[in-house]
Protein backbone atom coordinates (compact mmCIF):
# COMPACT_ATOMS: atom_id res chain seq x y z
CA UNK A 1 0.00 0.00 0.00
CA UNK A 2 1.45 3.10 -1.30
CA UNK A 3 0.01 6.05 1.11
CA UNK A 4 -0.26 9.07 -1.28
CA UNK A 5 1.30 12.78 0.05
CA UNK A 6 -1.76 14.50 1.61
CA UNK A 7 -1.87 18.48 0.32
CA UNK A 8 -1.95 21.03 2.51
CA UNK A 9 -4.76 22.39 4.59
CA UNK A 10 -5.82 25.34 6.29
CA UNK A 11 -4.74 23.78 9.78
CA UNK A 12 -1.17 22.88 8.36
CA UNK A 13 0.86 25.23 10.08
CA UNK A 14 2.71 27.47 7.76
CA UNK A 15 5.97 28.57 9.27
CA UNK A 16 6.69 32.41 7.77
CA UNK A 17 10.51 32.96 7.23
CA UNK A 18 10.91 35.82 8.92
CA UNK A 19 9.51 37.00 12.10
CA UNK A 20 7.69 40.23 12.51
CA UNK A 21 9.16 42.28 15.34
CA UNK A 22 7.31 45.19 17.22
CA UNK A 23 8.96 48.23 18.16
CA UNK A 24 7.52 48.15 21.54
CA UNK A 25 7.03 45.47 24.25
CA UNK A 26 9.05 42.47 25.91
CA UNK A 27 10.48 39.86 23.66
CA UNK A 28 10.95 36.54 25.18
CA UNK A 29 13.00 33.97 23.01
CA UNK A 30 12.91 30.18 23.83
CA UNK A 31 14.73 27.88 21.80
CA UNK A 32 15.01 24.25 22.39
CA UNK A 33 18.78 24.22 20.90
CA UNK A 34 20.90 27.15 21.89
CA UNK A 35 23.57 25.63 19.12
CA UNK A 36 21.79 25.35 16.05
CA UNK A 37 21.72 28.30 13.05
CA UNK A 38 18.40 29.53 13.43
CA UNK A 39 18.39 30.55 17.08
CA UNK A 40 21.44 32.86 16.86
CA UNK A 41 19.86 33.98 13.38
CA UNK A 42 16.45 34.83 15.53
CA UNK A 43 18.21 36.40 18.42
CA UNK A 44 20.31 38.48 15.90
CA UNK A 45 16.89 39.66 14.39
CA UNK A 46 15.35 40.26 18.10
CA UNK A 47 17.90 42.12 19.12
CA UNK A 48 18.77 44.08 16.17
CA UNK A 49 17.49 47.44 17.35
CA UNK A 50 19.56 47.24 20.51
CA UNK A 51 16.55 46.07 23.08
CA UNK A 52 16.35 43.47 25.71
CA UNK A 53 15.52 39.76 24.54
CA UNK A 54 15.09 37.07 27.30
CA UNK A 55 16.14 34.21 26.11
CA UNK A 56 15.05 30.51 27.85
CA UNK A 57 17.14 27.43 26.04
CA UNK A 58 16.37 23.55 26.70
CA UNK A 59 19.92 22.88 25.39
CA UNK A 60 23.33 23.56 24.03
CA UNK A 61 25.40 26.97 24.77
CA UNK A 62 24.91 30.12 22.87
CA UNK A 63 28.09 32.32 22.71
CA UNK A 64 25.63 35.06 20.76
CA UNK A 65 24.07 35.43 24.56
CA UNK A 66 27.06 35.78 26.87
CA UNK A 67 27.53 31.94 27.01
CA UNK A 68 24.25 31.07 28.33
CA UNK A 69 23.52 27.33 28.82
CA UNK A 70 20.21 25.63 28.26
CA UNK A 71 18.66 24.81 31.39
CA UNK A 72 18.78 20.96 30.56
CA UNK A 73 15.06 19.68 31.25
CA UNK A 74 11.41 20.45 29.48
CA UNK A 75 10.03 20.63 32.95
CA UNK A 76 12.65 23.01 34.10
CA UNK A 77 12.17 25.62 31.14
CA UNK A 78 8.72 25.26 31.31
CA UNK A 79 8.60 26.71 35.21
CA UNK A 80 10.95 29.51 33.69
CA UNK A 81 8.47 30.73 31.23
CA UNK A 82 5.75 30.36 33.57
CA UNK A 83 7.46 32.49 35.92
CA UNK A 84 8.42 35.37 32.89
CA UNK A 85 4.32 34.83 31.35
CA UNK A 86 3.09 35.59 35.23
CA UNK A 87 4.73 38.85 35.59
CA UNK A 88 4.64 39.82 31.75
CA UNK A 89 2.41 43.08 30.64
CA UNK A 90 -0.16 42.42 27.11
CA UNK A 91 2.23 43.63 24.57
CA UNK A 92 4.92 40.86 25.29
CA UNK A 93 5.98 38.82 22.45
CA UNK A 94 6.86 35.29 22.59
CA UNK A 95 9.37 33.77 19.79
CA UNK A 96 9.78 30.06 19.78
CA UNK A 97 12.64 28.14 17.90
CA UNK A 98 12.73 24.68 17.71
CA UNK A 99 11.02 21.44 15.99
CA UNK A 100 7.44 21.13 15.69
CA UNK A 101 7.00 18.79 18.87
CA UNK A 102 8.80 21.65 21.10
CA UNK A 103 7.36 24.22 19.97
CA UNK A 104 3.73 23.41 19.54
CA UNK A 105 4.40 22.10 23.21
CA UNK A 106 5.51 25.97 24.42
CA UNK A 107 2.78 27.07 22.23
CA UNK A 108 0.46 25.76 24.26
CA UNK A 109 1.82 26.30 27.41
CA UNK A 110 1.68 30.08 26.52
CA UNK A 111 -1.85 30.21 25.06
CA UNK A 112 -3.15 28.64 28.47
CA UNK A 113 -0.91 31.70 30.41
CA UNK A 114 -3.31 34.14 28.33
CA UNK A 115 -1.12 34.55 25.18
CA UNK A 116 -3.38 35.01 22.35
CA UNK A 117 -1.86 33.02 18.73
CA UNK A 118 -1.08 36.47 16.75
CA UNK A 119 1.30 37.14 20.24
CA UNK A 120 3.54 33.95 19.21
CA UNK A 121 5.83 33.57 16.81
CA UNK A 122 7.18 29.96 15.83
CA UNK A 123 10.58 29.79 13.43
CA UNK A 124 10.98 25.96 12.80
CA UNK A 125 14.11 24.35 13.18
CA UNK A 126 14.32 20.34 12.63
CA UNK A 127 12.40 18.10 11.87
CA UNK A 128 10.72 16.13 14.96
CA UNK A 129 6.53 16.22 14.77
CA UNK A 130 4.20 15.02 16.81
CA UNK A 131 1.34 12.17 15.29
CA UNK A 132 -1.70 11.90 16.89
CA UNK A 133 -3.61 7.86 15.74
CA UNK A 134 -7.11 9.10 15.31
CA UNK A 135 -7.67 5.54 15.92
CA UNK A 136 -6.31 4.80 19.31
CA UNK A 137 -5.19 8.47 20.75
CA UNK A 138 -1.86 7.81 20.61
CA UNK A 139 0.72 10.22 20.50
CA UNK A 140 4.30 9.48 18.93
CA UNK A 141 6.93 11.34 17.64
CA UNK A 142 7.78 11.07 14.30
CA UNK A 143 10.14 12.72 11.53
CA UNK A 144 9.26 13.75 7.93
CA UNK A 145 7.73 10.48 7.12
CA UNK A 146 4.22 10.73 5.52
CA UNK A 147 2.91 6.85 6.68
CA UNK A 148 4.10 5.02 9.37
CA UNK A 149 2.40 2.70 12.26
CA UNK A 150 0.87 3.73 15.65
CA UNK A 151 3.19 2.31 18.08
CA UNK A 152 -0.01 1.70 20.40
CA UNK A 153 -2.70 -0.17 17.94
CA UNK A 154 -0.42 -1.26 15.01
CA UNK A 155 -2.75 0.07 12.31
CA UNK A 156 -0.75 2.04 9.52
CA UNK A 157 -0.95 5.38 9.44
CA UNK A 158 -1.00 7.89 6.65
CA UNK A 159 0.50 11.45 8.19
CA UNK A 160 -2.35 13.78 7.36
CA UNK A 161 -1.60 17.58 6.78
CA UNK A 162 -4.42 18.18 9.14
CA UNK A 163 -2.88 19.90 12.05
CA UNK A 164 -4.56 20.17 15.79
CA UNK A 165 -3.05 23.08 17.56
CA UNK A 166 -4.80 21.66 20.56
CA UNK A 167 -2.84 18.41 20.93
CA UNK A 168 0.09 20.11 18.33
CA UNK A 169 -0.44 16.89 16.71
CA UNK A 170 -1.10 16.02 13.28
CA UNK A 171 -3.52 13.67 12.36
CA UNK A 172 -2.78 9.87 11.19
CA UNK A 173 -5.21 7.66 9.78
CA UNK A 174 -5.85 4.36 8.67
CA UNK A 175 -3.98 3.32 5.37
CA UNK A 176 -5.64 0.84 3.91
CA UNK A 177 -9.47 0.73 4.94
CA UNK A 178 -8.99 -3.23 4.04
CA UNK A 179 -7.29 -3.47 6.81
CA UNK A 180 -7.91 -1.47 10.13
CA UNK A 181 -5.72 -3.32 12.60
CA UNK A 182 -2.00 -4.25 13.18
CA UNK A 183 -0.72 -6.52 10.87
CA UNK A 184 0.10 -9.11 13.20
CA UNK A 185 -3.31 -9.66 14.27
CA UNK A 186 -5.12 -11.71 11.59
CA UNK B 1 -46.04 42.35 15.47
CA UNK B 2 -42.64 42.26 12.93
CA UNK B 3 -40.89 40.35 16.05
CA UNK B 4 -41.15 44.13 18.09
CA UNK B 5 -41.54 43.89 21.56
CA UNK B 6 -44.37 45.89 23.61
CA UNK B 7 -43.44 47.50 27.00
CA UNK B 8 -44.68 49.91 29.04
CA UNK B 9 -42.15 52.28 30.64
CA UNK B 10 -42.57 51.62 34.62
CA UNK B 11 -40.16 54.25 36.13
CA UNK B 12 -38.23 57.01 34.55
CA UNK B 13 -35.12 58.31 37.22
CA UNK B 14 -33.33 61.55 36.14
CA UNK B 15 -29.99 61.02 36.78
CA UNK B 16 -28.00 63.93 35.88
CA UNK B 17 -29.75 67.09 33.85
CA UNK B 18 -28.21 65.27 30.79
CA UNK B 19 -29.09 61.84 31.85
CA UNK B 20 -32.44 59.73 32.32
CA UNK B 21 -32.84 56.46 32.93
CA UNK B 22 -35.80 54.40 32.06
CA UNK B 23 -37.43 50.87 33.40
CA UNK B 24 -39.42 48.79 30.66
CA UNK B 25 -41.32 46.13 31.68
CA UNK B 26 -43.55 43.96 28.85
CA UNK B 27 -46.68 45.13 28.42
CA UNK B 28 -48.16 41.51 27.97
CA UNK B 29 -45.77 38.12 28.64
CA UNK B 30 -42.24 38.28 29.70
CA UNK B 31 -39.14 40.10 28.36
CA UNK B 32 -36.93 37.94 26.49
CA UNK B 33 -33.54 37.11 28.62
CA UNK B 34 -30.34 38.57 27.46
CA UNK B 35 -26.36 38.85 28.45
CA UNK B 36 -24.33 41.60 29.10
CA UNK B 37 -23.27 44.24 26.58
CA UNK B 38 -26.72 43.64 24.50
CA UNK B 39 -28.50 46.63 23.50
CA UNK B 40 -32.00 47.25 22.11
CA UNK B 41 -33.35 49.69 19.10
CA UNK B 42 -36.30 52.14 20.95
CA UNK B 43 -39.02 52.68 18.43
CA UNK B 44 -39.82 56.58 19.00
CA UNK B 45 -43.65 57.05 17.44
CA UNK B 46 -42.56 60.97 16.98
CA UNK B 47 -45.13 63.01 15.15
CA UNK B 48 -45.07 62.19 11.51
CA UNK B 49 -41.94 59.41 11.37
CA UNK B 50 -41.03 56.81 13.77
CA UNK B 51 -37.34 57.36 15.44
CA UNK B 52 -34.95 54.71 16.01
CA UNK B 53 -32.45 54.56 18.74
CA UNK B 54 -30.02 51.83 20.00
CA UNK B 55 -29.62 51.73 24.00
CA UNK B 56 -27.63 49.33 25.57
CA UNK B 57 -29.47 47.46 28.64
CA UNK B 58 -27.85 48.09 31.46
CA UNK B 59 -29.69 46.06 34.35
CA UNK B 60 -28.10 42.73 35.72
CA UNK B 61 -28.61 39.96 32.67
CA UNK B 62 -30.15 37.71 35.73
CA UNK B 63 -33.24 40.17 36.50
CA UNK B 64 -34.53 40.71 33.09
CA UNK B 65 -38.06 40.57 33.46
CA UNK B 66 -38.02 44.22 33.51
CA UNK B 67 -35.09 46.27 31.13
CA UNK B 68 -32.79 49.23 32.10
CA UNK B 69 -31.70 52.17 29.55
CA UNK B 70 -30.33 55.21 30.17
CA UNK B 71 -30.52 57.79 27.51
CA UNK B 72 -28.36 61.15 27.53
CA UNK B 73 -29.79 63.97 25.76
CA UNK B 74 -27.49 64.94 22.99
CA UNK B 75 -26.95 68.82 22.10
CA UNK B 76 -27.18 67.82 18.36
CA UNK B 77 -30.41 65.31 18.99
CA UNK B 78 -31.61 64.62 15.62
CA UNK B 79 -34.82 63.54 17.68
CA UNK B 80 -34.17 60.38 19.12
CA UNK B 81 -32.78 61.54 22.68
CA UNK B 82 -34.85 64.69 22.95
CA UNK B 83 -37.87 62.20 22.19
CA UNK B 84 -37.34 60.39 25.17
CA UNK B 85 -36.63 63.37 27.52
CA UNK B 86 -38.67 65.53 26.66
CA UNK B 87 -41.70 62.93 25.86
CA UNK B 88 -41.47 59.78 27.06
CA UNK B 89 -43.15 59.54 31.06
CA UNK B 90 -44.11 56.58 33.22
CA UNK B 91 -46.87 54.70 31.71
CA UNK B 92 -46.30 55.31 28.22
CA UNK B 93 -46.02 52.85 25.88
CA UNK B 94 -42.84 51.75 23.41
CA UNK B 95 -41.66 49.21 21.16
CA UNK B 96 -38.39 47.35 21.47
CA UNK B 97 -35.87 45.25 18.49
CA UNK B 98 -35.61 42.25 20.82
CA UNK B 99 -32.20 42.29 22.54
CA UNK B 100 -29.04 41.63 20.31
CA UNK B 101 -24.90 41.71 21.34
CA UNK B 102 -22.22 43.02 20.00
CA UNK B 103 -20.56 44.13 23.08
CA UNK B 104 -19.86 40.37 25.03
CA UNK B 105 -17.57 39.52 27.66
CA UNK B 106 -14.64 37.35 26.49
CA UNK B 107 -14.64 34.11 27.20
CA UNK B 108 -10.53 33.65 27.42
CA UNK B 109 -10.33 37.32 29.18
CA UNK B 110 -8.44 36.30 32.77
CA UNK B 111 -8.71 40.27 33.29
CA UNK B 112 -11.51 42.91 32.28
CA UNK B 113 -10.39 46.36 31.66
CA UNK B 114 -13.34 48.48 31.37
CA UNK B 115 -13.05 52.12 30.33
CA UNK B 116 -16.15 54.33 30.13
CA UNK B 117 -16.77 57.74 28.49
CA UNK B 118 -19.86 59.41 29.79
CA UNK B 119 -23.04 57.49 29.57
CA UNK B 120 -20.64 54.81 27.47
CA UNK B 121 -21.09 53.45 31.07
CA UNK B 122 -24.25 51.87 30.68
CA UNK B 123 -23.02 48.69 28.77
CA UNK B 124 -20.70 48.25 31.89
CA UNK B 125 -23.51 48.11 34.05
CA UNK B 126 -24.93 44.98 32.70
CA UNK B 127 -21.53 43.39 32.60
CA UNK B 128 -20.31 44.13 35.98
CA UNK B 129 -23.24 42.59 37.50
CA UNK B 130 -21.92 39.46 35.30
CA UNK B 131 -18.60 39.82 36.23
CA UNK B 132 -19.23 39.75 40.39
CA UNK B 133 -21.39 36.93 40.00
CA UNK B 134 -18.24 35.14 38.10
CA UNK B 135 -16.11 36.50 40.66
CA UNK B 136 -13.82 37.16 37.95
CA UNK B 137 -11.87 39.86 37.39
CA UNK B 138 -11.73 43.61 36.46
CA UNK B 139 -11.33 47.56 36.69
CA UNK B 140 -13.65 49.58 35.62
CA UNK B 141 -12.57 53.78 34.41
CA UNK B 142 -15.19 55.97 33.99
CA UNK B 143 -14.62 59.37 32.25
CA UNK B 144 -16.77 61.95 32.61
CA UNK B 145 -18.14 65.54 33.65
CA UNK B 146 -19.20 65.52 37.16
CA UNK B 147 -22.51 66.36 37.77
CA UNK B 148 -23.45 66.26 33.81
CA UNK B 149 -22.18 62.94 32.39
CA UNK B 150 -21.03 60.84 35.58
CA UNK B 151 -24.40 59.08 35.79
CA UNK B 152 -24.12 56.05 38.35
CA UNK B 153 -20.75 57.41 39.55
CA UNK B 154 -21.44 57.34 43.24
CA UNK B 155 -22.86 54.13 43.22
CA UNK B 156 -20.61 52.75 41.45
CA UNK B 157 -17.50 53.66 43.70
CA UNK B 158 -19.41 52.19 46.97
CA UNK B 159 -19.62 49.03 45.08
CA UNK B 160 -16.25 48.52 43.38
CA UNK B 161 -14.14 50.05 45.72
CA UNK B 162 -10.83 49.87 44.56
CA UNK B 163 -11.60 48.23 41.06
CA UNK B 164 -13.06 51.75 40.26
CA UNK B 165 -11.50 54.94 39.32
CA UNK B 166 -13.47 58.11 37.71
CA UNK B 167 -12.06 60.61 36.04
CA UNK B 168 -13.81 64.00 36.51
CA UNK B 169 -12.82 66.16 33.44
CA UNK B 170 -14.90 69.31 34.68
CA UNK B 171 -12.28 69.24 37.72
CA UNK B 172 -9.59 68.61 35.32
CA UNK B 173 -9.08 64.71 36.34
CA UNK B 174 -7.71 63.19 33.18
CA UNK B 175 -7.11 59.57 32.09
CA UNK B 176 -4.26 58.34 30.96
CA UNK B 177 -4.51 55.73 28.65
CA UNK B 178 -0.71 54.93 27.87
CA UNK B 179 -0.23 54.53 31.81
CA UNK B 180 -3.06 52.45 32.19
CA UNK B 181 -2.66 50.43 29.19
CA UNK B 182 1.24 49.80 29.57
CA UNK B 183 0.86 47.88 33.00
CA UNK B 184 -1.98 45.38 32.07
CA UNK B 185 -1.00 41.69 33.18
CA UNK B 186 -1.14 39.11 29.64
CA UNK B 187 -4.56 37.34 29.39
CA UNK B 188 -6.45 41.18 30.10
CA UNK B 189 -8.78 41.99 27.48
CA UNK B 190 -9.84 46.00 26.92
CA UNK B 191 -13.55 47.14 26.39
CA UNK B 192 -14.24 50.35 25.64
CA UNK B 193 -17.53 52.49 24.88
CA UNK B 194 -17.93 56.27 24.96
CA UNK B 195 -17.55 58.83 22.62
CA UNK B 196 -15.25 58.10 19.24
CA UNK B 197 -12.32 60.31 20.65
CA UNK B 198 -12.12 58.02 23.45
CA UNK B 199 -12.42 54.77 21.40
CA UNK B 200 -10.09 55.64 18.88
CA UNK B 201 -7.43 57.03 21.64
CA UNK B 202 -7.82 53.40 23.29
CA UNK B 203 -7.61 51.49 19.82
CA UNK B 204 -4.51 53.57 18.87
CA UNK B 205 -2.50 53.73 22.27
CA UNK B 206 -3.41 49.58 22.67
CA UNK B 207 -1.96 49.42 18.87
CA UNK B 208 1.14 51.10 20.06
CA UNK B 209 1.93 49.30 23.18
CA UNK B 210 1.63 45.93 21.05
CA UNK B 211 -1.89 44.89 22.10
CA UNK B 212 -3.38 42.77 19.61
CA UNK B 213 -6.58 43.52 18.17
CA UNK B 214 -8.07 40.76 19.42
CA UNK B 215 -7.60 42.01 23.12
CA UNK B 216 -9.44 45.06 22.05
CA UNK B 217 -13.12 45.31 21.98
CA UNK B 218 -15.01 48.66 21.43
CA UNK B 219 -18.92 50.04 20.69
CA UNK B 220 -19.40 53.39 19.41
CA UNK B 221 -22.41 55.35 20.83
CA UNK B 222 -22.57 57.33 17.97
CA UNK B 223 -25.69 58.05 15.77
CA UNK B 224 -25.59 58.51 12.30
CA UNK B 225 -23.70 61.93 12.07
CA UNK B 226 -26.01 64.03 9.26
CA UNK B 227 -24.50 64.99 6.00
CA UNK B 228 -25.96 66.16 2.34
CA UNK B 229 -29.36 65.67 1.00
CA UNK B 230 -29.13 62.76 -2.17
CA UNK B 231 -31.51 60.68 -3.85
CA UNK B 232 -31.67 57.23 -3.89
CA UNK B 233 -33.47 54.51 -5.90
CA UNK B 234 -34.89 51.50 -5.56
CA UNK B 235 -33.76 49.03 -8.56
CA UNK B 236 -36.74 46.21 -8.19
CA UNK B 237 -39.56 49.38 -7.99
CA UNK B 238 -37.98 52.09 -9.46
CA UNK B 239 -39.07 54.09 -6.45
CA UNK B 240 -36.98 57.15 -5.42
CA UNK B 241 -36.42 58.13 -1.86
CA UNK B 242 -35.24 61.92 -1.20
CA UNK B 243 -33.15 61.63 1.97
CA UNK B 244 -32.87 64.58 3.80
CA UNK B 245 -29.84 65.75 5.65
CA UNK B 246 -30.56 64.67 8.57
CA UNK B 247 -31.94 61.65 8.49
CA UNK B 248 -29.76 58.17 7.65
CA UNK B 249 -30.47 55.82 4.00
CA UNK B 250 -31.47 53.09 6.73
CA UNK B 251 -33.74 55.81 8.17
CA UNK B 252 -35.44 56.62 4.92
CA UNK B 253 -35.80 53.48 4.12
CA UNK B 254 -37.74 52.20 7.01
CA UNK B 255 -40.17 55.45 6.67
CA UNK B 256 -41.08 54.43 3.27
CA UNK B 257 -41.51 50.64 4.89
CA UNK B 258 -38.72 49.06 2.62
CA UNK B 259 -37.43 46.65 5.24
CA UNK B 260 -33.57 46.27 5.82
CA UNK B 261 -32.48 44.23 8.59
CA UNK B 262 -30.26 46.34 11.18
CA UNK B 263 -28.58 45.96 14.39
CA UNK B 264 -26.21 48.20 15.70
CA UNK B 265 -27.44 50.85 13.72
CA UNK B 266 -23.76 52.25 14.30
CA UNK B 267 -21.56 50.78 11.13
CA UNK B 268 -19.94 48.12 13.33
CA UNK B 269 -22.14 45.12 12.93
CA UNK B 270 -22.50 44.79 9.09
CA UNK B 271 -26.22 43.19 9.79
CA UNK B 272 -27.77 46.15 7.34
CA UNK B 273 -25.08 46.01 4.28
CA UNK B 274 -26.94 46.64 1.07
CA UNK B 275 -25.79 46.37 -2.40
CA UNK B 276 -26.19 48.73 -4.66
CA UNK B 277 -25.32 49.03 -8.50
CA UNK B 278 -24.53 52.75 -9.42
CA UNK B 279 -23.72 56.10 -7.56
CA UNK B 280 -21.44 58.06 -5.52
CA UNK B 281 -21.33 56.33 -2.07
CA UNK B 282 -19.50 58.64 1.45
CA UNK B 283 -18.89 55.43 3.48
CA UNK B 284 -18.57 55.59 7.03
CA UNK B 285 -18.72 52.08 7.98
CA UNK B 286 -16.18 50.63 10.25
CA UNK B 287 -17.29 47.29 8.70
CA UNK B 288 -16.90 46.62 5.02
CA UNK B 289 -13.53 45.97 3.59
CA UNK B 290 -12.12 48.32 0.71
CA UNK B 291 -13.13 45.83 -1.93
CA UNK B 292 -16.67 45.05 -0.66
CA UNK B 293 -17.15 49.00 -0.64
CA UNK B 294 -17.66 49.18 -4.31
CA UNK B 295 -20.76 47.06 -4.03
CA UNK B 296 -22.14 47.43 -0.79
CA UNK B 297 -22.77 49.89 1.71
CA UNK B 298 -24.15 50.16 5.02
CA UNK B 299 -27.21 52.94 5.15
CA UNK B 300 -27.39 52.54 9.04
CA UNK B 301 -24.18 55.48 8.68
CA UNK B 302 -23.00 55.55 4.74
CA UNK B 303 -25.20 58.14 2.41
CA UNK B 304 -25.04 58.78 -1.35
CA UNK B 305 -23.27 61.83 -2.54
CA UNK B 306 -25.14 65.31 -3.20
CA UNK B 307 -25.56 65.58 -7.23
CA UNK B 308 -25.10 61.78 -7.81
CA UNK B 309 -28.32 59.09 -7.81
CA UNK B 310 -27.85 56.04 -5.54
CA UNK B 311 -29.21 52.69 -7.31
CA UNK B 312 -29.87 50.27 -4.11
CA UNK B 313 -30.18 46.93 -5.28
CA UNK B 314 -33.60 46.64 -3.39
Amino acid sequence: MSGEATGAMLSTPVYAPEVSILASGRRLLVVQDAGVEEAARLHGQLSADGQAVELIALRGEAPWAGGQRGCGSTDLLEVRLLTLLSSAPVGTRLYVCGDETFAWRIYRLARNSGLLAEEIELVKAGSQRELYCVHCATMQTIGRETETTCCHCGVQLLVREHFSRRLGAYMGVCINPDQPYAENKA
Amino acid sequence: MNGLLDVRVAAVRQLTPLVREFTLEAEHGALPGFSAGSHVVVHMPAPGRTLRNAYSLLGDPAEAQRYRIAVRLQEDSRGGSRFMHEQVNEGDRLQLSPPANLFGLHSEARHHLLIAGGIGITPFLAQIAELERRGASFALHYACRGGLTDAYRGELAGRLGARFAAYDASAGERLDLAALLRSQPLATHVYVCGPQRLIDGVRSVAASLGWPQGRVHWEAFAAAAPGEPFVAELAASGRRLEVPADLSLLEALEQADVAVPSLCRGGVCGQCATRYSSGAVEHRDSFLAEAERAWQLMPCVSRGCAGSTLVLDL
